[in-house]
């Protein structure tokens, strides 16, 4: 015991020291040389590669959503028309279920694959932007879609989540009238688009005089979706509306439907073709009104669009981006009225497939000089 | 200060043991880190460049960071599942106070690791007091710390301070990034915190709490002591995700909690507490980190990555867990009879 309290006393002074001649190292080490790896690392592209064929990199933080598999897939088929014509030659995809800092590495493993330019859909609107940064000294063009970033490394290319929002709150607000109760079904409290939607539609709310009782959040899944609007009606059982964001409105609709308050109580729907089926069934049956309102998976092609050009050298046009955002345009709002065409064109689709919009070549054209 | 497994060793403490059994496993982790750079060299391009290592330890931090944090709690026989959320919570903190002002760094730096240390105080006191299951009581904490950090950042944003990012990517003589001192410097406390009396009394209550109470170690207190501690490490974890990202965000860091327990797993600490190190965890998470780099530069494709990856995880932890076993036996052999 004697000996081993010695040897731990003389084990912490030999690290002691160690750390002594680490910090002093260290100390040296700083004040001869310090710099911060840029340009000339592992990454390539750069201004002068506008000739390509380019390689395009995709880093997408959050799969076992089918929008998700559609943006990928989507953007798989455009690239390979792109691909067809010599103008790009690679698409790297990096996609999982990853936190910010599984989605930097992500991105960093696409910066050392020395792709010319990334795609993101980014798990935080803020939290990625060192490592785009990085990825931007490197001489990497970075597009964001679905969720706007404040870097302004970064183009988002994007819809306006504020206005989506409002379009289907416009619609209940009207359906309720003023004075109206309504109930809310949200994505992900802190979620910055649904941040951006909830605010949208909020300010629509009270500007038409509707109250909201309640407001609560299902994560863009049907089955909370319904869990969640079950629970606000079991203890609202009076309100007029739900308002309920894409991804959930089905699992609301059958929440609804077990309550049988679907005759007296107005839904915000959404454009996939599973709700799609059961609007179209009661649309036989007779009075039920609804409204979705697209959320397009193909931003993903819309934004090589974009990028290609970008790459090219093309610059953009002068009213084209507002900040770091080029703003798409919202897809055509399926209502009572244009149902059934809009119903047709995706009938043959899967429950889960978005009605989906995506730029022509000579739309995202006009984005540029 | 006898720390003892069984009566029938009375005279061998512990830390000479603990020593001895980190040995084996420090083995199997070594040479999953061999394989691992070799591999990554071979496959990653410009993998030794300057850039190339300054991203890789700036991705290896985080990670390590906090799975020293779970190390220092799983040696004393805890387990934290809301060690995500202390580096998240902590985070928030720090960058709403930090509001990318240098000035304003050392306070918010300052506020963060209290905050970190408060969460596993917290924790302590409710699983060595209150006596609930760690497993249990911490995935309770996880919900409320996560909560709270809604409160201090209810969306993302906050700008962390130019100086912590500019720091983060710097690197020294071309090819010594700063967060590759910072792990060393992670280590070299750990080896200092070790030596300690509150070092051996960790293994001792890790590995015999009955044993070390009957040995007069204030055993509560050095549980509460290892949650402190804990939360103080995933604090800084929480600095180095805020250098790294460079802006704040209310889920920075939430899902590190499984990804710490896997690095200590590898690197040879037995999740029943008393054996293992720090020393292994932050080797472990070096290789965790490393494999799903691997994955992807060996061209798996995109929707196979998830399943090879899970698959080679458990290889590795398979290997850390075989020569720790066979070690365990061993030392059976030479007195210990647990």
């Amino acid at each position: 015991m004697g000996s081993m309290t010695h040897r731990n006393t003389l084990g912490r002074g030999r690290f002691g020291l160690r750390a002594l001649g680490a910090a002093a190292v260290a100390g040296t080490l700083l004040a001869t040389a310090c710099s911060t790896p840029e340009g000339g690392g592992g990454g390539g592209g750069g201004e002068g590669d506008a000739e390509g064929p380019f390689t395009i990199g995709v880093s997408n933080g959050f799969i076992g959503s089918e929008w998700r598999e559609q943006m990928l897939s989507a953007l798989e088929t455009a690239f390979e028309e792109y691909e067809a014509e010599g103008v790009v030659d690679e698409l790297v995809v990096e996609s999982a279920d990853v936190d910010i800092n599984g989605q930097i590495q992500q991105i960093r493993n696409l910066i050392r694959s020395d792709v010319d330019a990334i795609i993101v859909n980014p798990n935080s609107p803020t939290a990625l932007d060192q490592v785009f940064a990085e990825a931007a000294d490197q001489g990497i063009q970075i597009v964001a879609i679905d969720q706007a970033v404040e870097s302004e490394d970064v183009v988002n290319v994007v819809i306006d989540q504020s206005e989506w929002a409002s379009i289907s709150a416009q619609w209940l607000a009207d359906e309720v009238g003023e004075g109206g109760q309504i109930i809310a079904v949200n994505g992900i409290d802190g979620h910055p688009a649904n941040e951006d939607r909830w605010s949208g539609a909020s300010e629509v709310f009270d500007a038409a005089g509707v109250e909201v009782v309640a407001n609560d959040y299902a994560e863009w899944d049907q089955n909370q979706g319904q869990t969640v609007t079950r629970d606000l009606l079991a203890s609202n059982p009076d309100v007029d509306g739900v308002f309920v964001q894409d991804g959930m409105a089905l699992g609301a609709f059958r929440a609804l439907e077990a309550e049988g308050a679907l005759e007296d109580v107005a839904l915000v729907g959404e454009a996939r073709v599973g709700y799609m089926r059961e609007w179209d069934a009661q649309r036989e049956e007779g009075d039920f009104s609804s409204i979705g309102v697209p959320n397009p998976p193909s931003v993903s092609v819309s934004a090589l669009h974009v990028v290609v050009r970008m790459l090219q050298g093309q610059e953009f046009a002068a009213d084209a981006l507002d900040g770091n955002n080029a703003w798409l345009p919202i897809p055509e709002t399926v209502t009572d009225d244009n149902f059934d065409d809009q119903f047709a064109q995706v009938e043959d689709e899967n429950d889960a497939y978005a009605v989906d919009h995506a730029l022509t070549s000579e739309e995202a054209d006009a984005y540029f000089e | 200060m006898n720390l003892l497994r069984s009566p029938g060793t009375a005279d061998l403490p512990s830390p000479v043991r603990s020593v001895l059994s980190v040995r084996m496993p420090t083995v199997a982790v070594g040479l999953l880190l061999l394989v691992t750079v070799v591999a990554s060299a071979v496959l990653q391009p410009g993998f030794f460049s300057p850039y190339g290592l300054s991203a890789s330890f700036a991705t290896f931090l985080p990670l390590a960071t906090i799975a020293a944090a779970q190390t220092i709690i799983v040696l004393g026989g805890g387990i934290d599942l809301s060690i995500g959320t202390v580096v998240t919570l902590s985070s928030a903190v720090s960058v709403v106070l930090m509001q990318g002002d240098d000035g304003r760094l050392p306070l918010a730096l300052a506020a963060g690791l209290a905050t970190g240390a408060a969460c596993g105080l917290f924790n302590g006191l409710v699983v060595a007091v209150l006596r609930l299951q760690p497993i249990v009581a911490t995935f309770a904490t996880s919900s409320v710390f996560g909560g709270l950090a809604l409160l201090v950042l209810p969306t993302p944003g906050g700008q962390a301070a130019p100086v912590l990012t500019g720091t983060y990517r710097m690197v020294l003589l071309l090819y010594v990034p700063i967060p590759a001192i910072l792990l060393l410097a992670l280590f070299l406390g750990w080896r200092l915190l070790r030596g300690t009396r509150f070092g051996q009394h960790l293994y001792a209550v890790g590995g015999n709490a009955d044993a070390a109470y009957t040995s007069a170690v204030p055993v509560s207190a050095v549980r509460v002591l290892s949650y402190t501690l804990g939360g103080l490490v995933a604090a800084l974890a929480g600095v180095a995700l805020l250098a790294d990202a460079g802006a704040g965000d209310p889920t920075l860091g939430t899902q590190l909690t499984l990804g710490s327990i896997a690095a200590l797993v590898i690197g040879g600490t037995r999740l029943r507490g008393g054996s293992g190190g720090v020393g292994g965890a932050l080797v472990g998470a070096v290789v965790l980190s490393l494999i799903q780099g691997l994955v992807f530069f060996a061209g798996v494709p995109t929707n196979a990555r998830e399943f090879v990856y899970g698959c080679i995880i458990i290889a590795a932890i398979a290997l850390a867990g075989l020569l720790t076993n066979r070690n365990g036996s061993a030392a059976g052999t030479t007195g210990g009879n647990r």
